[in-house]
This record gives C-alpha cells, sequence and structure tokens, in this order.
C-alpha cells in the first residue's frame, strides 16, 4: 500500500527531507494565503478611515495612515442617499429572510412528515433549481412581473430573490428534520396535544438551529444580491445598499475613501455574522451552500 | 416497540393528520408553480416568438438558429467556460493547500478559519469594489508594486487590457469563493480518523505517500463536489463580470449570463434572450444529469 518511488528507504527524497519540505510548505502556504486574503480586507479599512488630505499625502495611497478621520463617512451620509439605499436594504432582506424562512421551515416539516412516492424527483427539482443561473430566471420574472404590473416594486424585488434564496434553505430544512425524530410529536399527540400545538410547542423549538442557520443563509444571498434588483428594479429610491453604492463609481465628488467606506458599512452586517454565528454558517457550507 | 410506527410515520393516521400535512406542501407547490415552472415554461414559450412584448410574430426554431450560427454565441461559451473551469480549479488548489493548512495543529488555525468566512460574505460589490481600487492603473497596491520590484515601467490598466481582464476577474473571484472549496476539504479532512496516519506511519510511509495513500482517496467524492457545483455556479456568473468589465474589452470577458443580460433588458429582444436562456438552461441539465447519476445527492433526504 505504501511503496512508492518517492519515498520509503532508497527513495528518492528521504523521509527526512520530505518532513522539512512538508512543514516549510505548510508555514508558506498558511502566510501567502493569509496575505492573499487579509490585503484587500487591510486596505478597505485603512482607506476608509482617512481624510483625502491624509489619504493621497504622499502622492500615492497611504496604507499606514498617520491621523484617522471619519469625513468620508460624512460625506456620505451628507451628500448620497447611502440611508435611503441602507433601509431598502434592511426591508428587502427582511421580506427575503421571513418569506424564506417560513417556506423553508413547514416545507421541511411536510416532506419528512407526509409519505408519498416522488421524494426523489421533489429532491432532484429543488437541487436542480439551485444551479441554475440567476439571469436565466431574472428574464422571465422580469416580463411575468411586468405583465402584472409588478415591475419595480419592493414586492418583486422579495419575490424574485427568495426565487433563488429558498432552494437551498428548503434543502437544508428538509434534512434537517429528517434528524429531529417523530416520536417526540407522537408522545405529544398521545397526550392529547392537537397537531398545531405540537407543531408549536415541540416540533418548533426542536428546529430552532435549523431554521437559524437558514435564516443566516437568506439573509447572506439577500444582501449580497445584485443581479435581481438590478434587473427588477428601475427606480432609484427603492435602490438597495449593493445596486446604489455602484451607482457611485460614475459620481466625481465620490471618490476611493468614499467607495470604501460604504464598503465598510456594507460588510458590517456580514461580518458581525461572521465573528458570532460562524458555527451555524459552517454547518451549512457542508451541506452545499453556494 | 416503536419501531413500526416510525418506520411508516402517519401511515395509519386519521385523515386529519394527513389533510395537515398537505396542506403544508402547499407553500412549496405554490412557490415553485409561480417562481420556477411558470418563468421556465414561459421562457421555452417566449423563444419561439420574435418582439414577444410587442407585436409577438411566432418564427418557430427562428432565433435558436439565429444564435447558433453567430460567432458571438460560440465566442461567449468558450468563455463562460474559460471563466468557470479556471476560477474553480484556482479554488480547488487555493482551498486544497489551505485546508491542509488548517486541518494542521499549527497555532492560530481557528483564526485562520474565521478569517476565511468574511470573503465569503462580503457582498459582491464590495468584492469588486476592493479589487477595482487593488488593480487601479494609477492608485493601485498592485501596479505599485510590480513598479517598486521593476517588474513592470508603465502602469498596467487591468480590467481594460484584452490579454488580462479575464485573469483579473479570475483572481477576485478565487478570493471571493474559494472559501467554499476550503470549507468543504477541511470538513472531509477532519472526518478522516487518525488511525489510519498512524497505521501509514508504522509501515513506513512519507508524508508524500501518507496523503497519496490515505488523505486523497478521502478526498475525492469532495473534489468531485466542487468540480461539479462550483463550476456551474461559476458558470451562471453574472454580477462580477459586469460589475468589473461589463463584458469587454472587446467581448473578452462576455459570457452567457452577460450576452442574456445584453440582448434581454439592454436591447429588448427578449424572444432571443429566452431562446439563450433556455439553451442555457439545456446545458445546466446535461451537468445536472452528470451530478444526480454520480453523487446521487438527493439520497441525503430519500434514504
Amino acid at each position: 500500500m505504501f511503496e512508492g518511488r518517492l519515498g520509503g528507504p532508497g527513495g528518492l527524497v528521504s523521509h527526512r527531507r520530505q518532513q522539512q519540505i512538508r512543514t516549510v510548505s505548510l508555514y508558506l502556504t498558511a502566510f501567502l494565503v493569509s496575505v492573499f486574503v487579509l490585503t484587500p480586507l487591510y486596505m478597505m479599512v485603512v482607506v476608509s478611515f482617512q481624510s483625502p488630505e491624509t489619504l493621497f499625502s504622499g502622492g500615492t495611497l497611504t496604507l499606514v495612515p498617520s491621523a484617522l478621520s471619519l469625513s468620508n463617512f460624512q460625506t456620505l451620509l451628507a451628500e448620497t442617499d447611502t440611508v435611503q439605499y441602507f433601509l431598502n436594504s434592511v426591508l428587502i432582506t427582511a421580506g427575503v429572510v421571513v418569506l424564506s424562512t417560513t417556506l423553508s421551515v413547514v416545507s421541511g416539516y411536510g416532506l419528512t412528515r407526509f409519505d408519498f412516492g416522488g421524494k426523489r424527483l421533489v429532491a432532484r427539482v429543488v437541487l436542480f433549481s439551485y444551479m441554475v443561473s440567476p439571469i436565466v430566471l431574472a428574464v422571465p420574472l422580469y416580463i411575468i412581473f411586468f405583465n402584472f404590473g409588478l415591475l419595480n416594486s419592493y414586492v418583486a424585488a422579495v419575490l424574485s430573490i427568495t426565487a433563488i434564496a429558498a432552494p437551498f434553505s428548503i434543502w437544508l430544512m428538509w434534512q434537517y428534520f429528517q434528524n429531529v425524530p417523530i416520536a417526540y410529536e407522537e408522545s405529544a399527540w398521545a397526550s392529547g396535544a392537537s397537531r398545531w400545538r405540537t407543531v408549536r410547542d415541540v416540533v418548533l423549538p426542536l428546529a430552532r438551529p435549523g431554521y437559524i442557520s437558514v435564516a443566516i443563509f437568506s439573509f447572506a444571498v439577500a444582501w449580497n444580491d445584485y443581479t435581481m434588483v438590478k434587473v427588477v428594479l428601475s427606480d432609484q429610491s427603492m435602490y438597495p445598499i449593493t445596486l446604489g453604492s455602484s451607482l457611485f463609481l460614475d459620481r466625481l465628488f465620490v471618490g476611493w475613501g468614499e467607495q470604501m467606506a460604504v464598503s465598510v458599512l456594507i460588510s458590517g452586517p456580514p461580518f458581525l455574522i461572521a465573528l458570532f454565528l460562524q458555527n451555524y454558517l459552517l454547518q451549512g457550507f457542508n451541506l452545499g451552500h453556494e | 416497540m416503536s419501531t413500526i410506527r416510525e418506520r411508516a410515520p402517519l401511515a395509519g393516521h386519521l385523515d386529519s393528520a394527513r389533510l395537515f400535512l398537505l396542506a403544508a406542501l402547499v407553500p412549496l407547490g405554490l412557490f415553485f408553480t409561480l417562481l420556477w415552472f411558470g418563468p421556465v415554461v414561459y421562457t421555452v414559450v417566449v423563444s419561439f416568438f420574435a418582439n414577444p412584448l410587442g407585436e409577438a410574430q411566432f418564427v418557430a426554431v427562428g432565433n435558436y438558429v439565429g444564435i447558433l450560427l453567430s460567432e458571438t454565441f460560440w465566442l461567449f461559451l468558450q468563455n463562460s467556460v474559460v471563466f468557470a473551469v479556471s476560477t474553480t480549479l484556482l479554488s480547488l488548489v487555493v482551498g486544497l493547500g489551505f485546508a491542509l493548512v488548517v486541518d494542521e495543529r499549527v497555532a492560530g488555525r481557528d483564526t485562520l478559519r474565521t478569517l476565511m468566512i468574511f470573503p465569503y460574505l462580503l457582498p459582491t460589490v464590495v468584492v469588486v469594489y476592493l479589487w477595482t481600487l487593488l488593480l487601479d492603473q494609477n492608485l493601485g497596491l498592485v501596479n505599485r508594486i510590480l513598479a517598486e520590484t521593476g517588474l513592470i515601467t508603465d502602469p498596467i490598466a487591468f480590467f481594460a487590457t484584452v490579454e488580462l481582464a479575464m485573469p483579473s476577474i479570475v483572481v477576485a473571484s478565487v478570493w471571493k469563493w474559494g472559501s467554499f472549496a476550503f470549507f468543504i476539504l477541511l470538513a472531509n479532512l477532519q472526518a478522516i480518523p487518525d488511525a489510519y496516519y498512524e497505521r501509514a506511519k508504522v509501515h513506513g510511509a512519507s508524508p508524500y505517500q501518507q496523503f497519496r495513500d490515505v488523505t486523497f482517496p478521502h478526498l475525492r467524492g469532495a473534489i468531485l463536489l466542487i468540480l461539479l457545483v462550483r463550476g456551474i455556479w461559476m458558470f451562471n456568473k453574472f454580477d462580477i463580470i459586469w460589475l468589473t468589465t461589463r463584458g469587454g474589452p472587446v467581448n473578452v470577458t462576455t459570457t452567457l449570463p452577460i450576452d442574456i443580460y445584453d440582448r434581454t433588458i439592454r436591447a429588448g429582444a427578449f424572444g432571443e434572450g429566452a431562446a439563450l436562456a433556455t439553451i442555457m438552461f439545456l446545458l445546466l441539465a446535461v451537468v445536472g444529469v452528470v451530478y444526480f447519476l454520480v453523487l446521487t445527492p438527493e439520497a441525503e433526504v430519500t434514504d
């Protein structure tokens, strides 16, 4: 099993040498990947917290600042619609999280507890819908919303983002409910609890880690979304921050300082999730989130 | 004693129980009918018409013939494949390298792991802003480093140079989506029992042989999953390409999703756009069949 040309007694590279190479390459990889991941993040923070005067004081971007300032954030608040865009983001994201989480909890429960043929087909439909390009779905949704007079509304934004967020949520809840034994429900029924009370008092508390994960992933999809809102919204007063901030790139009074400042603001909520709720996230990753 | 009931849950229960559960499946049915089957069927129907939003004219497969005979379609398909394959393979290499590191008991491994979550959670627009600044011709850090080390004399406009636009988007994409491969591989690495490595050492296996004979065989399924699923998702990407290059310069970064957006929302040619969307849908269906046959992912909920 373990013989080979490279190692072993008389191999091309001795064991000790391989061990050394291994240790060096481990630390080298750790270093290189850390630099690759951290440099853009460092630059974002450092640029955002400097006034234009200090930022360009050396003729190029100052990356080791001597003085920090909130002037970029003040410019954003005073001269752009950042606050309005942020409120739109919160509104649309909240809509998607509520709709997608509710749908997946109800569906996950039904799919695991109801016995019917064709579960395999349903599973494949859910998984396949998760692989379809958002833009392929966005175009017909655009036409359909157009026909129903829903184009350019919060409803259109929430529905179209839910369309891409829900398949994974349903998949995750379906898997989750499989591990919630039905025995608990049956003993509740046996002691005379109604079906609805059983769901509320027994099933939902047991499923809590599952729907927290689902809510986080729906949040991430909605907060991230650019494609769907780009297609279904045209009124700038409804733009979420992702779409709204992309307009800044074309404006003269918005420089790199403001652009990095808005990036910091957009990154705030995901950053908090990564810090405090990462275990729920990791669980979802292992079930295959996009 | 309750094994029989567990094997056939609710089979013998009252009709009200079945109604309750049936009601739980209604939202699912509505969701897929209204937001998936409806739009997909509608797309296929529309793809046989010219000017479907105005005075629709039935043109049979005219839209398809037009697309398949155009040179741009094959170029854009090629761009899509190049983008999908290169981002996926690079993510796999970076993710595997870093997963092997974090799987070792190196100092600060939890910090390294948390670090990898950030790029993944940052919205694509933010990733685009960061890399636009990093690769900026006048102020970008990359140009500064290249100039100071003497590798270049004139600063490079990465996203506007024909040869470099695609590689630049690939690097930014790996930065954002590389963590997907990392987390899946890490989970699989951590599931390999230590005893396997100890037995290998007893047999005198070198680090390379341990990787080849113990580690790699356990990662094969995960690697296949990453190649297939990450590949499909990258093939589908619209936002990162649109925000960095709009498909330019001279179409070198135009992929099929960009072309669909250009034809429909920008140019208003919904018939052609729908035909293109249907073609993309069929391409994905082929990969989807491979995915279902090779990895049988649905077994996780039906077995």
